[in-house]
C-alpha cells in the first residue's frame, strides 16, 4: 500500500457553520462506532445473566453474576471443549494448507511461464464469482461420495483451493519477488523447490501473514459447510454447535450467549493485534 | 547456497511436527476415556428425550447381554432426523437402531431404507395385537411392510387452567361439544380473566384439520397424491382460526418461544392443545410455577389425534451381524411393560404397548394436574385414534398451509383464495 | 541440501508441479461437484433410497422450479434484501470514508478497526445475539425505541413486514465498515495535489467530494458494489439463523439460498434444488453483468 499520503483537503477558512457541521460529523461517527460495538457489549453482558434476566424488561445493561452457571450449562448441553477444539483444529489446518498450496500456485502463476497459464488463471478467477449456494449440494454429494461426511477434513481440505488466496499470492509475488533473484538462483544450481522455499516464501511473508489471518477468520466463522457436512454433535465446530443449542425447545439463552461470546473472543483478540496488517493486506489486494 | 551441515530441522519439519502434535493433543482431548470395552456395541441413534429412555434401559440389557454394549448417539430433534436422512441416503454411519418420530416414519417408509420387520427373523406381525392399533398401522408402508416398531404415543389432549376457567364460570364440558363451543368459551374466558384461550392459533388449526379424515387419507394429500387442502375441513379450520384472531383469543406467540412460555407463567394463556407429553414440558421448564392449576380433558368435538410418538427402526443396510441383537433391544424397549412404564414415569412417554396401559401406574394421580388421573383419560383417547397416512410432501405442505393461515390472519386474505393458492402450490409438488 | 538428480524438478515441469495441489483440489472439490450438480439437475432422486435411486427426468426439475411460487418468492425476497441492505452500506460508507480520510489522523486506525469488527465476527454468534435483541416483548431494540421515540413494541421476528428490515439492518451493520475500509484505502491513492488545486480554485468540500473523490475511486466503488451484489444474492446465514432455518413468517425472510437449502435438506428434493441453483446462477450472472455494464458506460465518459 502506498505510504499514507496524508491528504487533508480544503481546510482553509472554516466558518462557524462548517465547524459546527464538522463536530456533528464527529458525533455521527462516534455514534456509529457505538452501534458497531453495542451488540458485542450486550453479548458479553448477557453471557453473565440467566435466561430470565436476559428476557426482562428492561434488559440488563451491566454484567451479572451468572457467568459460571452459564458456562456450566453450556458444557452440559454441548460438548463445548470438543467443539472449540475442532474449530481451532480446522482453522489451523485450513490455514496451513491454504498457505502452502496457494503460495505455491501463486508463485507459479506470477513468476513462471507455462502453457495454459492465462486460461487457467482466468478459470480460477471466474470461480470467485460463483455464488456460494452453487456449492451447497455439490459439496454434500462429493463429501458423501468420498465418505467424508461428518469428518473434519471435509471442512479444511476443499478450502485450500482458495481462488482469493491465489489471487493475493500472485499479486504479491509479482511485485515483491524480483525475477533476477530467481534466475540467478537457478543458475547457481538451486533446485526449484529450494527456490520456492528459501527465496520466494520469505519474501512473501507479509502476504502470507494476511492470507493466514483471512483464512483463519473465514474458517473459524464458517457455518454453511459444517452445516451441510457434519452430522454428530461432538464433531461440530463451534458455530454449528451454538446453532444446535439455539434450536432446542428449552433454549438456555444465558449459556447460548456465553457460547457466542466465546466464539467471538478469539477473533476479536486476533483482530486487535493484527488489524493494521489485515486491513492493509486486504485493501492492497483490492486496490490493485 | 547453504551446506547440508547448516540445515537445522527446517521450517517444514517443524511445522509438520507442530501439526502432528496439535492433532495428537486434540485427538487425546476428543477421544473418550479408556474403559473396559465390550466385545460388541450396538449403536442407537436418538433425540431428546428418547436417548435418556434408551440409556435407562442399559442396566437391564447388560444383565441379558453383558458382552454387548449400547452406544447412544444423541442429536437435537432436527439434526437427528437430518442425520438419519443422510445416513440412509449414503448408507454410511448407519446406526443399528434408529429412533424416529412418527412423522418421519412416514417420510422414510417408502424409500426402502428401513428393514421390513414382518420378515421371519423379526416377525413383528405376531405382536400386532399387543400394540395400540393405530401406532402399529402408522408404520405400514405402501407395500404393506412394517418399517418400525412403536414405542410411545402422544394421545392428543386438552389441557386447561381450572382456576382461570372457574373465574369465567366455564367448565371443560362446556368446551367439548364442538370447536365452536371451544371458541365461544374462549370469549367468556377472555372477558372474565383477560387470558387468551391458546398461545398459538396454529396449534388449534392443526387439530381441526386432523379431525374427520377418511380411511387412507393423509392430512394434506390422499393416497393418490391428490391435494386435500381446498376442502370444507380446511375451510372450517381457517374460519374458526380467524374468529379466534378477531376475538383476540390467541396470543400470536411462536410455540416454544420465550414469549410463549412467559405467557403460561404469567397466567395469560388458559388452555393448550397437544400431546400428553406436553404436561411434562409444562411441569419441567415452561411453567412449573403453575403446578396444580391445570387439568386434562379429551379434545373437543371427539377429535382423536396423535401428537407425535416414537418408533424404533432397523436400517436395511446396517451391519447384518448385529441385526438380531438390534431387534432384541427393540423388543425389550417396546414389548416389555416394565421398560414402557419406566419411560412413562421418567419422560412422560405414553406406552404404545397395551399391556403397559393396564399397569397400576396409569391410575396414578398427576400432581401437576391437581391429582387428576389423567393417564386413564389418555389411554381412552388412544383407543380411538386411527392411523393417518403421511405423504412425502407433508412437511412442505405443513409450512405452506401455515403460511396461508398467516396470510389470512395477518394480511386479511380471503380464505377461499388463500386455500386455492396453497392447493395450486401443492399440486405442483404432489407427485414429485 | 541437494536432491539426487532424478528427483529434482526441471524448470520445465516445475510450474505444473507447483500448481498441481491447487488444481487437484480445484478439480475434485470445485469443478467435479459443479458438473455433478448440473447432472443432478436432470435427475429425480429419493435420497433415502440410496445413491442408486436416481432417475432421469429431463427438464422436469427446471419446469417445476419455474412454476414454483416459492422459488419466485425467494427470489423477490433476495432481491429486496440485497438492495435494502446493500444500498445503505455504500451510501453510508462513502461519505464516512471521506470524512475519516480527511478528519482523523491519530484515531484513524482505531476508528477503522471498530467499524471493521462486525465483519470479522461469526455470523452465527451475531445472529443469535440479534435474535435476542429483536425480541418483541423483552428485546433491547424495542426497549430503546420505546424509550427514545415512544414506539410500541414491534414484532421484528414474526411480522411479515418487519423481519426483512430487521435482517437488512443486520447485514448493513455487518458490512458498512468493510466497505468504508475499502473506500478509505482507495481514497488514499488520490493525489493530494488535485485537492490543493481545487481548494485554490475555490471549490468547497462537497464539490471536491463529488468531483474529485468519487470519480477517483470509481474502480473501487465498482468492486465494492459487485461484491455487495453477489453477496446480497447469496444471503444465507442471517436469515437462516434468525428464522430457525425455516424462512420466517409466510416465508418472507426466505432467501434463495435458504430455500435451496430447505429444498435439498428439509424436503429432500436434491434434483429440484440443483435445478434451482443453476437457474439462480443465471440470475446472478445476469445481474453481475448488468452491474459491469453500468459502470463501464460511465467509465467511458470519465
Amino acid at each position: 500500500m502506498s505510504a499514507a499520503v496524508d491528504v487533508v483537503p480544503a481546510i482553509g477558512r472554516e466558518g462557524a457553520a462548517t465547524r459546527g457541521a464538522r463536530w456533528i460529523a464527529y458525533l455521527v461517527v462516534a455514534i456509529g462506532a457505538l452501534f458497531m460495538l453495542a451488540p458485542f457489549w450486550f453479548m458479553f453482558v448477557f453471557a453473565t445473566h440467566s435466561r430470565s434476566e436476559i428476557f426482562n424488561l428492561p434488559p440488563p445493561i451491566w454484567f451479572g453474576d451468572d457467568l459460571v452457571r452459564n458456562f456450566k450449562l453450556l458444557t452440559e448441553r454441548i460438548p463445548f471443549w470438543h467443539n472449540l477444539g475442532w474449530s481451532i483444529y480446522v482453522a489451523a489446518m485450513a490455514t496451513a494448507l491454504t498457505l502452502l498450496f496457494c503460495s505455491m500456485a501463486g508463485y507459479a502463476f506470477a513468476l513462471m511461464e507455462f502453457r495454459f497459464k492465462k486460461p487457467l488463471f482466468g478459470l480460477v478467477m471466474a470461480t470467485m464469482l460463483l455464488p456460494s449456494f452453487m456449492n451447497m449440494i455439490p459439496t454434500f454429494m462429493i463429501m458423501d461420495a468420498l465418505g467424508w461426511i461428518d469428518q473434519q477434513r471435509a471442512l479444511y481440505v476443499p478450502g485450500a483451493a482458495s481462488a482469493f488466496g491465489i489471487f493475493l499470492m500472485r499479486q504479491f509475488a509479482a511485485t515483491a519477488v524480483p525475477r533476477e533473484l530467481i534466475e540467478s538462483a537457478r543458475m547457481d544450481g538451486c533446485g526449484e523447490f529450494s527456490i520456492y522455499w528459501r527465496i520466494v516464501l520469505p519474501l512473501m511473508k507479509p502476504a502470507l501473514g494476511t492470507l493466514a489471518l483471512i483464512t483463519f477468520i473465514t474458517s473459524w466463522n464458517n457455518f454453511i459447510n459444517p452445516l451441510i457436512v457434519m452430522r454428530s454433535l461432538p464433531n461440530y465446530t463451534l458455530p454449528l454447535a451454538l446453532r444446535s443449542l439455539q434450536s432446542t425447545m428449552n433454549t438456555e439463552w444465558g449459556a447460548l450467549m456465553c457460547g457466542s461470546a466465546i466464539a467471538t473472543i478469539p477473533l476479536i483478540v486476533l483482530f486487535a493485534i493484527t488489524s493494521r496488517q489485515l486491513i492493509a493486506g486486504l485493501t492492497a489486494g483490492a486496490v490493485k | 547456497m547453504t551446506r547440508s551441515s547448516d540445515v537445522k530441522p527446517g521450517p517444514r519439519t517443524l511445522a509438520t511436527t507442530r501439526r502432528s502434535l496439535l492433532a495428537a493433543g486434540l485427538a487425546a482431548a476428543v477421544a473418550p476415556g479408556a474403559r473396559a470395552a465390550p466385545s460388541r456395541t450396538l449403536t442407537v441413534a436418538a433425540f431428546p428425550l428418547v436417548d435418556q429412555i434408551v440409556k435407562d434401559a442399559i442396566p437391564q440389557w447388560s444383565q441379558r447381554h453383558p458382552d454387548v454394549g449400547i452406544n447412544v448417539v444423541m442429536r437435537q430433534y432436527d439434526d437427528h432426523h437430518t442425520a438419519m436422512t443422510t445416513a440412509l441416503s449414503t448408507a454410511v454411519y448407519l446406526p443399528d437402531v434408529m429412533a424416529l418420530e412418527a412423522s418421519y416414519v412416514g417420510k422414510f417408509s417408502d424409500g426402502g431404507g428401513l428393514s421390513d420387520l414382518l420378515q421371519p427373523r423379526y416377525d413383528i406381525g405376531r405382536h400386532r395385537s399387543r400394540f395400540v392399533a393405530y401406532a402399529y398401522d402408522q408404520a405400514i408402508n405402501r407395500k404393506g411392510q412394517v418399517v418400525a416398531a412403536p414405542t410411545d404415543i402422544g394421545p392428543g389432549t386438552m389441557l386447561y387452567r381450572k382456576d382461570l376457567l372457574d373465574r369465567a364460570g366455564v367448565t371443560a364440558a362446556d368446551m367439548q361439544p364442538s370447536w365452536d363451543a371451544y371458541v365461544d368459551a374462549g370469549i367468556r374466558i377472555k372477558k372474565a380473566t383477560g387470558a387468551n384461550l391458546i398461545g398459538n392459533v396454529r396449534t388449534f388449526k392443526d387439530l381441526m384439520i386432523r379431525g374427520g379424515l377418511q380411511k387412507g387419507q393423509g392430512i394434506y394429500f390422499d393416497s393418490d397424491s391428490n391435494v386435500l387442502v381446498d376442502t370444507p375441513r380446511f375451510h372450517r379450520a381457517f374460519e374458526l382460526s380467524l374468529r379466534m384472531r378477531r376475538n383476540h383469543l390467541e396470543g400470536h406467540l411462536e410455540t416454544w418461544s420465550n414469549e410463549w412460555a412467559e405467557a403460561f407463567r404469567r397466567d395469560a394463556t388458559a388452555t393448550e392443545l397437544g400431546g400428553s407429553w406436553m404436561v411434562g414440558q409444562l411441569a419441567n421448564w415452561v411453567a412449573p410455577g403453575t403446578k396444580g392449576l391445570w387439568r386434562a380433558a379429551q379434545l373437543p368435538e371427539s377429535t382423536w389425534v396423535s401428537y407425535g410418538g416414537t418408533y424404533y427402526a432397523i436400517p436395511r443396510d446396517s451391519d447384518p451381524a448385529k441385526k438380531a441383537l438390534a431387534w432384541e433391544l427393540i423388543e425389550m424397549m417396546t414389548l416389555d411393560p416394565s421398560r414402557q412404564i419406566a419411560a412413562l414415569e421418567t419422560q412422560d412417554a405414553f406406552p404404545a404397548l397395551l399391556a403397559a396401559q393396564d399397569d397400576p401406574a396409569i391410575a396414578e394421580p398427576q400432581a401437576f394436574l391437581g391429582g387428576q388421573r389423567a393417564r386413564e383419560l389418555w389411554r381412552e383417547a388412544a383407543r380411538h385414534i386411527t392411523a393417518t397416512a403421511v405423504h412425502k410432501q407433508a412437511k412442505f405442505a405443513e409450512d405452506a398451509v401455515n403460511a396461508a393461515l398467516d396470510s389470512v390472519l395477518d394480511d386479511g386474505m380471503p380464505i377461499p383464495q388463500a386455500l386455492s393458492d396453497v392447493a395450486r402450490l401443492l399440486e405442483l409438488r404432489a407427485k414429485r | 541440501m541437494r536432491l539426487p538428480n532424478f528427483l529434482r524438478l526441471s524448470p520445465k515441469w516445475a510450474p505444473y508441479v507447483f500448481i498441481s495441489p491447487f488444481l487437484i483440489l480445484f478439480a475434485v472439490f470445485g469443478v467435479f461437484p459443479l458438473c455433478f450438480s448440473l447432472y443432478l439437475a436432470f435427475q429425480s432422486w429419493e435420497p433415502t433410497g440410496g445413491l442408486k435411486a436416481m432417475e432421469y427426468v429431463g427438464l422436469d426439475n427446471f419446469r417445476f422450479a419455474l412454476r414454483d411460487a416459492w422459488f419466485w418468492k425467494a427470489l423477490r425476497n433476495t432481491l429486496w434484501l440485497a438492495i435494502a441492505s446493500g444500498v445503505p452500506q455504500h451510501l453510508v460508507a462513502l461519505p464516512l470514508a471521506a470524512f475519516i480520510h480527511t478528519s482523523f489522523k491519530r484515531l484513524r486506525d482505531g476508528v477503522i478497526a471498530v467499524y471493521f469488527l462486525p465483519y470479522i465476527t461469526s455470523t452465527v454468534a451475531i445472529a443469535i445475539m440479534f435474535n435476542a435483541l429483536f425480541s418483541q416483548d423483552y428485546g433491547l431494540i424495542n426497549a430503546a425505541l420505546a424509550q427514545l421515540f415512544g414506539m410500541s413494541h414491534v414484532d421484528w421476528l414474526h411480522d411479515v413486514a418487519r423481519i426483512k428490515p430487521a435482517i437488512a439492518f443486520i447485514v448493513f451493520w455487518r458490512y458498512v465498515g468493510f466497505n468504508t475500509v475499502l473506500y478509505l484505502a482507495a481514497m488514499q491513492t488520490i493525489p493530494g495535489e488535485l485537492y490543493e488545486a481545487a481548494t485554490l480554485d475555490g471549490a468547497g468540500r462537497w464539490r471536491q467530494f463529488f468531483h474529485i473523490t468519487l470519480p477517483g475511486i470509481k474502480p473501487m466503488i465498482f468492486f465494492g458494489v459487485t461484491l455487495s451484489v453477489i453477496g446480497g444474492l447469496q444471503l444465507f446465514e442471517e436469515p437462516f439463523i434468525l428464522t430457525g432455518g425455516k424462512g420466517g413468517p409466510q416465508q418472507s425472510a426466505m432467501t434463495s439460498a435458504v430455500y435451496l437449502f430447505r429444498e435439498a435438506f428439509d424436503f429432500n428434493d436434491f434434483g429440484g434444488a440443483s435445478a434451482m441453483s443453476w437457474l439462480l446462477f443465471v440470475v446472478v450472472a445476469l445481474l453481475t453483468w448488468i452491474t459491469n455494464l453500468a459502470f463501464r458506460t460511465r467509465k467511458g465518459l470519465a
